[in-house]
């Protein structure tokens, strides 16, 4: 017979005829006591040992029980403080009594309960007195909890020690000692002679091969212990959320878009009839590029706006009373919003002439200059989606946003009515943040003017929406400072530890 | 957005719902489209709402507003104007920059403390909205006691003159000043002056008004001290100037309704263009103002029901349009039509579709039951999108923590701490194939890298000066970042990099790139190597990697990336006096290509 080094060493320590503990097989094998039950029981499965059980009663002092047996259970500190001041012969006030025993917090609770229990005297009228005859030194539980402090068994009746067990000042518990005996299988193969298997610290291609891995035994690891990290690589936490928010909206028929982050003021603003002297269009909130002005935009395009600009659109259109300046329109700079791109899109330009109805989206960079602050940065990813259909209403672009935003958990949106230069109706998006509860702005959207849509050349309703998409992840992710996550600021162990969403 | 500040006795006063409290104000206001923000440290509730209702500027447009939204008003209202005895006579010196005047005269005002400032509020309020911080239209409210007008001619009505003045030339005691200042001298020496300086700069005449005894107004930087309004002040001459009429008419026009809401009578005035003087086309050269005339547009019960998804009977759009506060009739027929009156203090109605919008407010949005629109259309991503992600699940793969880093840097950060020269590659360097006429990927001429930058225009920090030529500076500043946390530290970054490049429609050229840098003890050449192989590998894409010299890396160890025969970026262990310069004390290996080199 063969069984493994550590088996073998505990059928070798066991009797036959004495039940030999495990602690006392461990001190003789030199194992673990931990190695030699594994090895005891697997032994009892193969017939060979008897693995027995008893269980003793354990008591312990609790930390409050410790802290008595220094410095004295608080009744007998009360008692002998009401000795020390003449208690026994006169009333005194309690309050002196329980200064003079230092007594503080729940001790003085503890100390009247048990005074009166255990006949030391008399509480009356908010004084009190002491039995001169008492004796606190006979008293078993503060003798119970000694004995115990000393490491002994205490000679105390077992209602002392209930008692002492309702007081919380010892800990009653339950140990089990193993022990083992060999059966008469264990003792014939002790007869017969055991060897013990080999010992082996890896799996190698050699052991594999030649077929040694059936007689050797595998050396035991740790494998509770903490492993080193392995740091893998992993996709941006907001790329992430964009993937997400992509899956989404093609998943409710959006195609997406794609186009140029410097862009002409015709295709950023102007389009979307935002009069030459909006105060976004100033010098401050955009960031205007130092190069030649675009010089291809379709001439009737331009017209087309600057009519709007001018004019108005329709029989009853009246334009803005602003400047409007086709060089200014031409001037290159860094997008506000990817809303140039559903222009560009709408208008035809960026591919073929679009035939309703449409859905298209875009989830790209957008910037504004501001402050930088934990929830703002100069550059940002901005969530655009339109749909475009013969009448579409109102109702249609509640329906499309509870939708989308349903998939995120956020439900009970809110549409307040809201201005747009270019869109009417407008609406302010608010919902309900998942953990907060907090009501909170999450997009801005409406139905593109006609101001916007004639000179494009659409003449069917456009809806539209947008919305920053860190806005969404912050949401989402539960980051507070969007700087942790996004540019050269951010920090390598927040963003290899940011919670994977899906 | 616009804030206004309120004081709800005010408003309980003007609304004559005394018995409001503060919190169903605030509940109400929400549902007109303004939100509590706060109160101000007088107590006032601030309020603030989109741009578009500029008559909700001050209280009394607000309590208007409430007014029609409680049922107490319903329709059109336009106060009554007496007939003019001022005149504006326009002199042929006004500066053409600002050529329009308008005003008017308003009588029996009775100003408390509450009032006087709630009119002051909404002059700076209109300033700064429709006004344009004054450059588009500027008001100035004086006392008319104050006001000695001389008559042109004899039996003539009384006159005051918008003419220009030498800067120099003239002086007077501006408000909140005790000496008499030449205009010049106001804008160098009073507060006020200095803040509003630009808006005449460069002027050879400074716009002005006079009365028979002087200037008593230096439009649009600040009043005299001669006729400023007081509590104590019973009669008003405003007056406003600008750079478009119908703007500075509008802004008058609500100056006049919140002050006929407490009570006072709105005089007409004159306004003469004299013959010279720049004259507004559309209006001719002698206007009387205030115009309360009301504006008229025609808008469709049909496109009403499909934009708001509603079916309505005719009488129900016409009680929306009248608790709007405007006025509607309708004629029946094939196709109901509501021809719509709309007041003079509106600015905000440009087509027939704000009118739509007027009714859905007065209907109730919040009564609108959502529906999931009925139009089926098929959703897809755009081809490079799904590239970009393909290949960033390579990297990803590979170990590389993918990045996001800002498009705008500095020169400093693009260029030096990197040691490369703009101008030494991609566009500023390429040439056309003489045969084809198709130029190379700008990645794969001359320094990768080295293209001529994108600057911004007048930058506001000197972090964000132009637009990043290459991705790996980036990465090399988000390990310079890092080098407080554990090595190895592989990033990678697929993202947009732009250049100047003058045979763009945009004259710019933008890119995706691929970057990947590895942070590492025992980071070399090889290891950068056989991660951008996988990632070819991955694309089927052949890759071959020649010889070649960059300023950022280490010469012997740097080579192009060429891919399928095309040379498209650079691959090299970084120089050391890269490294240093950004603080990395382990050698760092990258490599950088364009991503339409994958396709």
């Amino acid at each position: 017979m063969r069984l493994p080094e550590r088996q073998l060493a505990v059928l070798e320590a066991a009797s036959a005829t004495d039940e030999r503990t495990i602690d006392e097989i461990a001190a003789e094998t030199g194992l673990k006591p931990e190695t030699v039950v594994g090895a005891a029981f697997d032994l009892r499965d193969e017939g060979l040992l008897v693995v027995g059980e008893t269980a003793d009663e354990t008591l312990d002092l609790t930390d409050e029980g410790r802290e008595y047996v220094d410095a004295g259970l608080p009744e007998t500190r009360l008692y002998r403080a009401g000795l020390a001041l003449d208690a026994d012969a006169e009333p005194v006030s309690m309050g002196r009594v329980i200064g003079e025993a230092d007594l503080n917090g729940p001790e003085v609770d503890i100390a009247l309960s048990n005074f009166a229990r255990k006949g030391f005297g008399g509480i009356d009228s908010g004084e009190l007195s002491v039995d001169g005859d008492a004796d606190p030194d006979t008293d078993p539980e503060a003798a119970a909890l000694t004995a115990l402090a000393a490491g002994e068994a205490p000679d105390v009746d077992e209602r002392v020690i209930d008692q002492l067990d309702s007081r919380g000042l010892v800990a009653v518990g339950e140990s089990v000692t193993r022990s083992v005996t060999l059966t008469d299988a264990g003792v014939d193969a002790l007869m017969t002679g055991v060897e013990a298997t080999e010992t082996v610290a890896q799996v190698t291609p050699e052991l594999l091969a030649s077929g040694e891995w059936r007689d050797v035994e595998f050396s035991e690891y740790n494998v509770e212990a903490d492993a080193p990290t392995v740091s893998g690589g992993r996709k941006h936490v907001l790329r992430r959320t964009a993937d997400r928010v992509k899956d989404v909206l093609v998943g409710m028929g959006f195609q997406e878009m794609e186009g140029p982050h410097a862009d002409s003021d015709f295709w950023i603003n102007d389009c979307l009839f935002m009069p030459q002297d909006h105060p976004a269009r100033t010098h401050w909130d955009r960031f205007a590029l130092d190069v030649p002005p675009m010089e291809e935009i379709p001439d009737e395009l331009i017209r087309r706006v600057e009519a709007a600009h001018r004019d108005g659109w329709g029989v009853d259109g009246d334009g803005y009373h602003s400047p409007w300046s086709e060089e200014f329109a031409r001037e290159i700079a860094l997008r506000g919003h990817t809303t140039s791109l559903s222009m560009r899109y709408l208008s035809g330009i960026a591919g073929a002439e679009l035939e309703p109805p449409q859905r298209y989206f875009s989830v790209e960079k957008v910037y504004r200059n501001d402050t930088l602050d934990p929830t703002h940065l100069l550059e940002f990813y901005q969530i655009e989606g339109w749909v475009m259909a013969e009448d579409l209403s109102v109702r249609d672009l509640m329906g499309t946003f509870e939708e989308f935003y349903r998939q995120f958990g956020i439900t009970d949106i809110r549409f307040k009515p809201h201005y747009n230069p270019y869109t009417e109706p407008s609406f302010e998006l608010f919902g309900e943040h998942p953990e907060t509860g907090e009501e909170i702005e999450i997009g801005n959207s409406g139905v593109f003017r006609e101001e916007v849509t004639g000179p494009l050349g659409v003449d069917c309703d456009v809806m539209a929406w947008g919305l920053a998409l860190e806005r969404l992840a912050m949401l989402t992710t539960g980051a507070e400072d969007i700087r942790d996550l996004h540019g050269t600021l951010a920090d390598i162990e927040f963003l290899r530890n940011a919670e994977v969403s899906y | 957005m616009p804030v206004v500040d309120i004081d709800t006795d005010e408003l309980r006063g003007l609304t004559g719902h005394d018995e409001m409290d503060d919190e169903e104000f605030k509940t109400d206001l929400f549902g007109l489209g303004l939100e509590f923000e706060g109160e101000t440290d007088d107590g006032l509730l601030q309020f603030e709402f989109a741009p578009d209702r500029l008559d909700r500027l001050s209280v009394e447009g607000v309590a208007r507003s409430l007014r029609y939204h409680y049922g107490d008003d319903r329709g059109v209202y336009v106060p009554e104007t007496n007939d003019p005895e001022w005149t504006i006579e326009v002199d042929e010196s006004v500066p053409d920059e600002r050529p329009y005047v308008t005003g008017a005269v308003i009588r029996g005002v009775d100003l408390d403390e509450g009032a006087l400032d709630s009119l002051i509020q909404l002059q700076e309020k209109l300033h700064a909205t429709m006004g344009r911080g004054r450059a588009k239209g500027a008001i100035g409210i004086h006392d008319l006691a104050m006001i000695k007008g001389a008559p042109l001619q004899e039996g003539a009505e009384p006159s005051i003159t918008y003419r220009g003045v030498d800067p120099d030339g003239v002086s007077f005691v501006p408000l909140d000043a005790n000496d008499e200042l030449t205009p010049n001298e106001v804008l160098a020496e009073h507060d006020t002056g200095r803040a509003y300086a630009d808006l005449v700069a460069g002027l050879d005449r400074y716009p002005a008004i006079y009365d028979e005894l002087g200037l008593f107004s230096f439009p649009p930087v600040i009043n005299g001290k001669r006729t400023e309004v007081t509590t104590g002040s019973r009669d008003l001459f405003v007056e406003l100037t600008g750079t478009d009429q119908w703007t500075i008419d509008r802004m008058c026009n609500i100056i006049c309704y919140a002050l006929s809401a407490r009570g006072a009578t709105i005089e007409e005035v004159e306004v003469n263009y004299a013959d010279g003087a720049t004259h507004p086309s559309e209006y001719g050269a002698e206007l009387v103002r205030p115009n309360l005339d009301t504006d008229e547009k025609t808008v469709s019960h049909d496109r009403i029901e499909t934009l708001l998804g509603v079916e309505f009977e005719p009488e129900e759009i016409v009680d929306c349009f009248e608790r709007a506060g405007l006025d509607a009739s309708y004629t029946l027929g094939d196709e109901v039509r509501y021809e719509v009156e709309i007041p003079p203090y509106r600015v905000d109605v440009l087509h027939p579709l704000d009118l739509v919008d007027d009714v859905g407010r007065a209907y109730g949005f919040d009564n609108l039951e959502p529906r999931y629109p009925d139009v089926g259309t098929v959703g897809g991503r755009h081809e490079r999108s799904r590239l970009e992600d393909a290949v960033r699940t390579s990297l990803v793969g590979l170990g590389f923590e993918d990045l996001l880093n800002f498009h705008m840097t500095s020169g400093t950060e693009n260029f030096d701490r990197m040691n490369v020269e703009p101008g030494t590659g991609g566009a500023a360097v390429a040439e056309e194939d003489a045969e084809s006429g198709a130029r190379p990927p700008l990645a794969g001429v001359g320094v990768v890298g080295g293209g001529d930058p994108v600057e911004i225009t007048e930058p506001y920090s000197e972090e964000y000066t132009q637009l990043r030529t290459w991705a790996i500076p980036s990465l090399i500043m988000l390990l310079e970042r890092n080098t407080h946390n554990a090595y190895p530290q592989d990033v990678s970054e697929i993202g947009f990099v732009a250049e100047r490049d003058e045979t763009e429609n945009t004259n710019v050229a933008e890119r995706r790139h691929v970057a990947g840098a590895v942070a590492r003890r025992d980071a070399s050449y090889e290891a950068a190597k056989g991660r951008l192989q996988s990632v070819c590998d991955d694309f089927d894409a052949e890759l071959e990697t020649p010889r070649t010299d960059h300023p950022s890396f280490i010469d012997g160890r740097t080579a192009a990336v060429v891919i399928d025969g095309e040379r498209v970026g650079v691959i090299g262990e970084v120089h050391p006096a890269v490294l240093v310069e950004h603080d990395l004390e382990v050698p760092v290996a990258a490599f950088e290509f364009d991503l339409d080199a994958l396709r």
